[in-house]
């Protein structure tokens, strides 16, 4: 190989390195972990199960149930922070004074880590905290936003799409932007209704982004974790347990470090499952539209 | 002496997934760093434990003089994640020479062979500490008692005289406590009478237990094989706890604490660490500490949790000779003190500490010392994880209203039996 020719691939070498070691060995690791008993304070006692810490998950009641709580969490968050970026970002499109500043602070949540995000919220929805501050001043009673079975999860859910909501809208605005001017001014000239250049110009134009979106918020909505750690560990009566909490508690309460890794695939393959579904569903077409 | 912070919780955005073992990988090439000679070839003793560093690095600095060939290497953990780095760092086969421990995480450690058995090299510490029945296995001794926490009653006083109640007699039995409940959340306006933990579930054993315990309760029979969870004292005291629900606030530990801070809660079960919070935020809030509450008059014993932190050295411990006299050296009285003093979170298990100065001027602080002398640890057993984790489950069953008392104890049993069983 030429030295102009290496060139580039000098370029990517630290991100290749950096992706080897922290991307793909520790995936093939917990890979190999999956089949085996492991107690990481034991590694002495290691031993090969093949296949049976899969077979084990499956027959979880624990295991079933994290799933039932993450697909809820996946199902109820999924469509209402789509819908919500797309009009904060039709809404955005058309503010013509101070769109830096309603740019910035719609998408002020995203550059806050999770933690922090989790530690405010868990403020606001104490017993004390501010919205039942806000109910109470108006004559509402209290809500146990965190303590009530029924009521942890959505309000985790809540505050998932305050979060996320920001991002997605930047993400689709950005798509929007590059619809050319003419176009939108000739359909106005035609007469036709802004629904209507919305539903046949603006939305097929913006479909490959939010084919994007959909897969990127699913993913992420699967791997949900920080939230349920920092808010409610899984409580009240399991009613957050998600399978990555499920699998974090395995791993490192009940240091069953394999039947954890055989988790993490499932989690994987399912993730990749839904994908799958999503991009034959949604994703039609999606590659080749303007 | 070197000293590394810790960043807690981590700042990305999601969590593990396929990456726990990313992190055990990660803690592997991070733990490579940390032995060796220090400088002008002194040894360097690793040692990782939970207090700010600004108040145990002048006790490290003193063993520095004191130990002028040794080099301590601190560093500090934190409660949200340090079980996951000490287990991280086990797994690589790169532990910290000598190491905090909570009560409540040492079991599965000794479970596992992990930590070394001091007992032989402590000998002659016996008298000097107490706090040994939670550090000790089959009369083994696997870590050093080093402080030692436990909760007490605090109450509202003006709440209490607003129910009609003398602040200056805080409830001693159970009777009182839920009479003064129930009187503060009926004419507290608005203040609720008791607080009851929900939404932690990790923590309800500590909760309920105290009042098992006072009752003469237990979670496991004395041969430590069996559930006795069943008992007819854990369900009186099970019945009672239920009992307060009305006039409890359900919520999180620092939920409770902060609406005793703003005078919304009348009584609360907490730690000593409450003492350095409440002059700050809370200056002109006049409360009381008690003793927990015993079932009766002349009956039971106002029993509390006792949680306690002890120092273990780990089986492949690179300097465990080193380590030992480190934790030795920590656990002096008058290294002890200056801990406690800067920290509050826990009591010096040297027996020495209570003839201490400082309790006489702390008159709260004292009565968190007596409560010591009722306090009762979880067993040091080797399913204690699983142990807890069903006593937790069944409490929270009960505290939900999904299970009656009976209900949940005697599922508590059957589950907790069922994991002590041999495997087959």
């Amino acid at each position: 190989m030429s030295g102009a020719r290496g060139r580039p691939f000098l370029g990517i070498a630290p991100w290749g390195v950096f992706f080897a070691v922290f991307g793909l060995f520790p995936l093939a690791y917990a890979f190999v972990l999956s089949f085996l008993s492991l107690n990481p304070l034991r590694p002495d006692l290691v031993r090969w199960v093949g296949f049976a810490n899969y077979e084990r998950a499956l027959a979880s009641p624990s295991f079933w149930h994290a799933l039932r709580t993450t697909a809820f969490f996946v199902v109820g968050t999924l469509p209402v922070t789509l819908t919500l970026a797309y009009g904060v970002a039709a809404l955005l499109s058309r503010i013509r004074r101070g769109e830096t500043f309603f740019r910035a602070a719609i998408f002020f949540p995203a550059t806050l880590s999770m933690v922090v995000i989790a530690l405010v919220f868990k403020s606001l929805y104490a017993e004390e905290g501010l919205l039942n501050g806000w109910l109470a001043a108006v004559g509402l009673p209290r809500v146990h936003w965190l303590q009530d079975p029924s009521l942890a999860l959505p309000s985790i859910m809540l505050m998932d799409v305050w979060a996320s909501v920001g991002y997605y809208a930047i993400l689709i605005l950005a798509a929007r932007k590059t619809l050319p001017r003419e176009q939108l001014e000739a359909a106005r000239l035609e007469g036709l209704s802004p629904l209507t250049v919305e539903r046949r110009i603006v939305l097929p134009h913006v479909r490959p982004v939010l084919l994007f979106v959909v897969l990127l918020n699913t993913i992420r909505s699967f791997q949900i974790f920080i939230e349920v750690f920092v808010l409610t560990r899984g409580g009240p009566l399991e009613s957050t347990l998600t399978l990555v909490y499920h699998l974090y508690e395995r791993a490192f309460y009940h240091f069953e470090m394999g039947y954890a890794s055989a988790l993490a695939y499932l989690l994987l393959i399912l993730v990749g499952l839904v994908l799958l579904a999503q991009r034959r569903l949604i994703g039609r077409g999606a590659e080749a539209a303007p | 002496m070197g000293a590394k912070g810790d960043s807690g919780v981590g700042s990305a955005r999601r969590g593990p997934g396929p990456a726990v073992a990313a992190a055990l990988l990660l803690a592997l090439v991070l733990a490579a760093g940390g032995c060796g000679k220090g400088e002008s070839g002194r040894r360097t003793v690793v040692f990782w434990q939970f207090s700010p560093l600004a108040a145990i690095e002048p006790i490290l600095a003193r063993f520095e003089v004191e130990n002028p060939d040794l080099d301590v290497q601190v560093e500090q953990l934190t409660w949200q994640s340090g079980r996951e780095k000490i287990v991280a760092a086990i797994a690589a086969g790169r532990p910290p020479d000598l190491c905090e421990l909570g009560s409540t995480f040492l079991p599965g450690l000794v479970a596992d062979s992990t930590l070394r058995d001091l007992t032989d090299q402590v000998a002659d510490l016996r008298s000097a500490l107490v706090g040994w029945d939670v550090s000790s296995y089959r009369g083994r001794a696997y870590a050093i008692p080093w402080m030692l926490g436990t909760r007490a009653l605090y109450v509202n006083d003006d709440l209490m005289r607003r129910a009609g109640l003398d602040p200056s007699k805080p409830p001693a039995t159970w009777d009182e406590l839920l009479r003064a409940a129930r009187a503060i959340t009926e004419k507290g306006h608005g203040a609720k009478g008791f607080g009851m933990s929900a939404g932690e579930r990790e923590i309800l054993f500590k909760k309920f237990m105290p009042f098992a315990w006072g009752n003469g309760g237990s979670i496991l029979d004395s041969t430590l094989m069996r559930a006795a969870m069943e008992s007819e004292a854990n369900l009186e005291a099970l019945r009672f706890y239920l009992s307060l629900k009305p006039y409890s606030l359900l919520e999180r530990q620092e939920m409770h604490e902060e609406a005793f801070t703003k005078g919304r809660l009348g009584i609360i079960i907490s730690g000593p660490w409450l003492l350095r919070k409440l002059p700050e935020s809370a200056p002109e809030l006049p409360f009381t500490v008690a003793l927990m509450p015993r079932p009766a008059p002349g009956r039971g014993t106002p029993a509390s949790f006792a949680g306690a932190e002890v120092l273990g050295v780990f089986r492949n411990s690179k300097r465990p000779e080193e380590a030992l006299r480190l934790a030795r050296f920590l656990t002096r009285p008058e290294n002890t003190m200056p801990l406690f003093v800067a920290t509050g979170n826990a009591f010096p298990a040297a027996t020495a500490s209570a003839a201490d100065s400082y309790f006489v001027t702390h008159p709260k602080d004292r009565v968190f010392l007596e409560q010591l002398r009722y306090a009762v640890g979880p067993p040091l057993h080797p399913r204690w994880v699983q142990i807890e984790e069903i006593v937790n489950a069944e409490l929270e069953e009960a505290i939900y209203g999904r299970k009656s008392a009976e209900a949940a104890l005697a599922s508590a049993d059957a589950r907790i039996n069922a994991a002590l069983a041999p495997a087959p």
